[in-house]
This record gives C-alpha cells, sequence and structure tokens, in this order.
C-alpha cells in the first residue's frame, strides 16, 4: 500500500475523528503551538529587523543570521532545554520561536532597508519625524517582504511543531511519533498527511492576507523606483 | 569637503540656480538649507533666521524638496502623495485631497489622475506629481534637486517652461540645482556656478554669465556658443525691418522684379490676400516671364520659420534668419502678417549692439531683499 492508502484509511477512520487526542483536537493543538511561536516571534523580529532596516545600526547581524539559520539543530535545542528544564513550556517554544525569528526579520530587514533611497530622502525632506518614515512609508513599503518573512515562518512552524510530541506533548506530531514507537504506518502516514495540508492552508491564508494587506500601488509593480 | 567658504544670498521670489560640475557641492548646499546636511562651520540663514534654531522636521514641512529620482511613494495615491505634507501638519483627509486636485491643475495634470498611483504614471507626470507634492503646503522656498534630470530632453524642456510659467505666478524662492548649464539660464533669474573645489566661480544673472564671464573657467563651463545664447535675452522689437522687396500674390512679375531692382535684393518675398507670408521667389526665376504674369501662378519656395517682432528674442530672429532660403529673416506681427524683412547684416549690428548693452542691463537683478542666505 501506498502512503496515500496508509494516511488516507487512517484519517478517514471515523474512531480518529472523536474523544480526546482526535483529529480535530490535535489539529487544534498543533495550530496553537504554531500561532503562539510565530506571534512571539513576530512581535521580536518584526520590531527589531525594522530598527535594523531604518537606522542600519545592525545589518551585519541580520547577514551572518541568515547565513546560520539552516543550521539550528531545532530538535538538538528541544532535547538541550528538556535536559535543562524538564518539560516546560519554554521548552517547545523556545526551539519553536529561535526557527521563526530568522525568515521574519530577514526580509523584514531587507524591505525596510531596501526602500528605495529617493523615497526616503523624499519622506525626511516632507518634514516627516522618524517615527512617520518608518509607519507611513518604510513599513507600509516593506508590506510585500514582511508578508513573505511570515509565511516562511509560518510554514515553518507548522511542520516543525511535530517536535513538541518528543516532550509528551499533543498537535500532529503524537501521531507521527507514537505510530514510529508502535510500529503502526497508518498515524505516521495520516499525522504526516495532515501536516502537509495544514502547511498548504497556511499557504492559501497568506496569499488571501497580502491581498487585504498589500497596498494597491504596490502589487502590480513590485518594487517602485 | 564638499562646500568651503560659500556665501551666497537669495532673494526672495527668485529662482536661484546652483550649477557645476559633479561633486563640486552645489547638492549639499541644497541639503543644508533644509538640515538634510548640517554644516560644519557657518550658517543658514532663511529669513534671517539660522535653520538650526527650527526642528528639522518643521523646518522642512515649510520648505518644498524636489528630487531628480521623484521619491513618490509608491504605495500611495497620487493625491495621497501630493497631500503628504498638509497631512503631516494635521489637515482633514478631505481637504487635503482637496488641495491636491487643485495642485494637479497647477502643475498641468488632469485631476482624473488623483486616484492613480505612481507606476501608472510616465516620467514626465511623476516629476510634475513630484513638483505639485513640494508646492502642496504653499510653502515660500522651494528646493529642487536635478529635478527634471531624469526626464528625455524633449519633456524636460516642457517642464523647464512649466516651472518659468509656475514661478510668474507663484514667486517662490527657488534653489535649484543642475549640472545643465542650458536649464540654468533657462530657470534662473540668478545662478551661481561653481568650481570644482567647491568655491563660487560666478553668482550672476544669466545673461550676465553669457556676456560678461569672470574668467575662463566660466566661459568654457557657459559653452562656445554662449555668444548665441545670450541672443536669447534681446527682444526683436527695436529691430529696423525693410519693407522692400515684399509684393502681393495677386501683383505682376513687372512690378515684383521693379522692387527687386530698387532693394538690390535677389530674393522677393510674396504675400497672400492677408498679408501673411506665401513663399519666396529668386529674381532669376521670374526674368524670362512675360512683365503681366500673375505672381500667384508662380511656384515659390517654402518661406520656412518667421519670427514675431513683438515677443521673440533675437535668437528667434537669427533662426529664421538663417533656416530661410533668401538668407533673410521674416518678421511679422501677432497676427502671422509681414511686418518686414531683416538681413544677416542688419541682424549682426543688432547682436553687437545688444552684447554692449549687456554690461549696464544685467545688474539690477541684484538689487532685491534678502530673504535667504546660504
Amino acid at each position: 500500500m501506498s502512503f496515500f492508502t496508509f494516511a488516507w484509511d487512517w484519517v478517514t477512520q471515523a474512531a480518529n475523528w472523536h474523544g480526546p487526542g482526535s483529529i480535530p483536537h490535535q489539529v487544534l493543538a498543533h495550530l496553537g503551538y504554531s500561532g503562539l511561536s510565530l506571534l512571539v516571534a513576530a512581535l521580536i523580529a518584526i520590531p527589531l529587523g525594522i530598527a535594523i532596516g531604518h537606522t542600519g545600526r545592525g545589518a551585519v547581524f541580520v547577514v551572518n543570521l541568515a547565513n546560520a539559520w539552516r543550521a539550528i539543530p531545532t530538535l538538538g535545542l528541544l532535547i538541550l532545554l528538556a535536559v535543562l528544564l524538564g518539560f516546560s513550556f519554554v521548552t517547545w517554544l523556545v526551539p519553536l520561536v529561535v526557527l521563526a525569528i530568522p525568515p521574519i526579520l530577514v526580509n523584514t530587514y531587507e524591505g525596510v532597508a531596501g526602500v528605495d533611497r529617493g523615497v526616503k530622502d523624499a519622506a525626511l525632506g516632507a518634514g516627516m519625524t522618524g517615527w512617520q518614515q518608518v509607519t507611513r512609508v518604510e513599513v507600509p513599503i516593506a508590506m510585500p517582504l514582511i508578508l513573505v518573512g511570515l509565511r516562511t515562518a509560518a510554514i515553518f512552524m507548522v511542520a516543525t511543531a511535530t517536535i513538541a510530541a518528543y516532550i509528551g506533548l499533543g498537535g500532529l506530531g503524537r501521531y507521527i511519533v507514537d505510530g514510529l514507537a508502535s510500529d503502526q504506518y497508518g498515524p505516521v502516514a495520516g499525522g504526516a498527511l495532515l501536516v502537509i495540508i495544514l502547511a498548504v492552508a497556511v499557504l492559501a491564508l497568506f496569499a488571501g492576507l497580502s491581498r487585504l494587506i498589500i497596498p494597491a500601488g504596490l502589487r502590480r509593480q513590485g518594487r517602485s523606483e | 569637503m564638499a562646500v568651503d567658504a560659500l556665501d551666497l544670498e537669495v532673494p526672495a521670489g527668485k529662482t536661484m540656480v546652483l550649477v557645476g560640475p559633479s561633486g563640486c557641492g552645489k547638492t549639499t548646499t541644497l541639503r543644508m538649507i533644509n538640515r538634510l546636511v548640517e554644516p560644519t562651520e557657518g550658517r543658514v540663514l532663511l529669513d534671517g533666521r539660522d535653520v538650526r534654531q527650527s526642528n528639522p522636521a518643521q523646518l522642512r514641512r515649510g520648505i518644498g524638496y524636489v528630487i531628480q529620482q521623484t521619491g513618490l511613494f509608491p504605495h500611495r495615491t497620487v493625491q495621497d502623495n501630493i497631500a503628504t505634507v498638509p497631512l503631516l501638519d494635521g489637515w482633514p483627509r478631505k481637504k487635503a485631497r482637496a488641495r491636491a486636485r487643485d495642485l494637479l491643475a497647477l502643475v498641468g495634470l488632469d485631476p482624473a489622475l488623483a486616484p492613480r498611483y505612481p507606476y501608472q504614471l510616465s516620467g514626465g507626470q511623476q516629476q510634475r506629481v513630484g513638483v505639485a507634492r513640494a508646492l502642496a503646503a504653499d510653502p515660500p522656498v522651494l528646493l529642487m534637486d536635478e529635478p527634471f534630470s531624469a526626464v528625455d530632453p524633449l519633456i524636460r524642456a516642457s517642464l523647464q517652461d512649466e516651472l518659468v510659467r509656475l514661478q510668474t505666478e507663484l514667486r517662490k524662492t527657488v534653489v535649484l540645482v543642475t549640472h545643465d548649464i542650458e536649464e540654468a539660464i533657462k530657470v534662473g533669474d540668478l545662478v551661481a556656478l561653481y568650481r570644482p573645489d567647491g568655491r563660487l566661480a560666478q553668482v550672476d544673472a544669466p545673461q550676465r554669465l553669457l556676456g560678461m564671464p569672470v574668467d575662463s573657467y566660466v566661459s568654457d563651463f557657459v559653452g562656445f556658443d554662449r555668444g548665441i545664447r545670450l541672443l536669447s535675452f534681446f527682444r526683436a522689437t527695436g529691430l529696423n525691418l525693410r519693407a522692400e522687396p515684399i509684393v502681393g500674390s495677386d501683383s505682376t512679375v513687372a512690378k515684383a522684379l521693379g522692387a527687386a531692382r530698387d532693394a538690390g535684393q535677389p530674393w522677393i518675398l510674396v504675400t497672400d490676400s492677408d498679408g501673411k507670408p506665401r513663399g519666396w521667389l529668386p529674381a532669376e526665376r521670374l526674368a524670362p516671364l512675360a512683365d503681366d504674369t500673375p505672381l500667384g501662378t508662380v511656384p515659390a519656395e517654402e518661406f520656412g520659420h518667421t519670427f514675431t517682432v513683438e515677443t521673440d528674442s533675437l535668437r528667434a530672429a537669427l533662426d529664421a534668419a538663417l533656416l530661410s532660403p533668401a538668407g533673410q529673416a521674416i518678421g511679422v506681427d501677432s497676427a502671422g502678417r509681414v511686418a518686414g524683412l531683416l538681413s544677416y547684416d542688419q541682424l549682426r549690428a543688432a547682436v553687437q549692439a545688444a552684447e554692449a548693452t549687456t554690461k549696464d542691463a544685467a545688474g539690477d537683478a541684484e538689487q532685491q531683499p534678502r530673504s535667504l542666505r546660504a
């Protein structure tokens, strides 16, 4: 039997849709871990990216972070924290946030720093204060890139929140970890399929969000000169 | 050091053009006025007040600023771009947008462009929007940094004309930076020419810069054709036009040849029944024809350019003479009727007389009340 037959049979079993540990329950938990990590990461990375992009101070740090990102050992970090702190809230949140910060930070920074020099000069010359330059000009113009960063991070969160199961928590990782432990291929394939579906749903959500948030003047032309 | 020991005074309501090679500090000078650059020593006085006594943001809202790359905000509509400073000043949005539409008309754009986005406009239109944005809060001072350099030459010329027209209407104190001496001479009441080391070579009215360059640097910079360009500053009204040989097309070959003989000219200008030019006829073409042949039946040469005596400059008259098959400029009145003819010799005499007056004529531009001291 193929992956999809395993996955489909398991996902469509009525028994898996009721009671504690059921699919709706774990999907919600999974979204909870992903959403909370993304939120915390965004609250740190967006203001930091704006500040670095606006002032130009700390740009080297951002570039290095972008390079180091691929090497972050999320699972290793989780296990380290589990050993140090036990199975707490921080134990699963920190690795996920650490993973989500770089794409948001780098894209926010690139978006703000990449605003056309003439546009920045005009904003300054028109008599905008630093805060007004940021809120009225730089962030709106950087919005397409900020959303790209958030989208990348969100997909990583959905894919990686499975690790919460390693420390005894819920989420879709529960099926995968337990299935592997008990040699049951059904829940492993089913859990993976659900993760894929959630990731696609996140993509769709961001496509919709782009339409709502990106100013019309930026949508057709990409970057202006 | 980009600018050194600069002492420059911009009269209120006048256009001062800062011109020079790149890196000479003209842009730095401009940016010191609205504190985008702070001088290491010295002062910039605006209406007698040191600009460093003002809060930078407040100061800049009172000074219009136009840049080469337009710097339009891509995420904002044309009307919201123009309304930038009024909105910063706390105008209600409705009033600011109404003002923006008025300004679109002022800079020669269709107010229907108001809800468009910058990327939907041509380069020339974007630059006009940039000017409208700078004018939105009606600042007394306008700073323009290479405002027309990024658009193609044809559009550039029309934008320059537009600026000159706007200035006759608005009388702002304008400081404009350019590397283009033609532009400086065209739009400036005063031109400040920089040396490459950031010092001023000459500050003068354009015709004085052309007519009385202080040294070879200035004369080289304004160009070898400065004599011809100087002619733009002299009206053609004072010229003594010849009335011969001009004949109507209802006249005959005999009369035309008689007129040519009397004037000693090989070309005869034929006019139509309204007195407007119809074409040039060479006397030798008429000689073999019967005396009573009506001139209207003889094919004539194109008369080419004319110049309008009341409004055109000597340069237009010279152009008309150069492009005429007869080597004669046709002067017309405002209705297009022939007022008279002008030969090279007459033009040369007029040009020499004009150059002789340059020394006195240009002096009056300097006696203006001070407003901006940089």
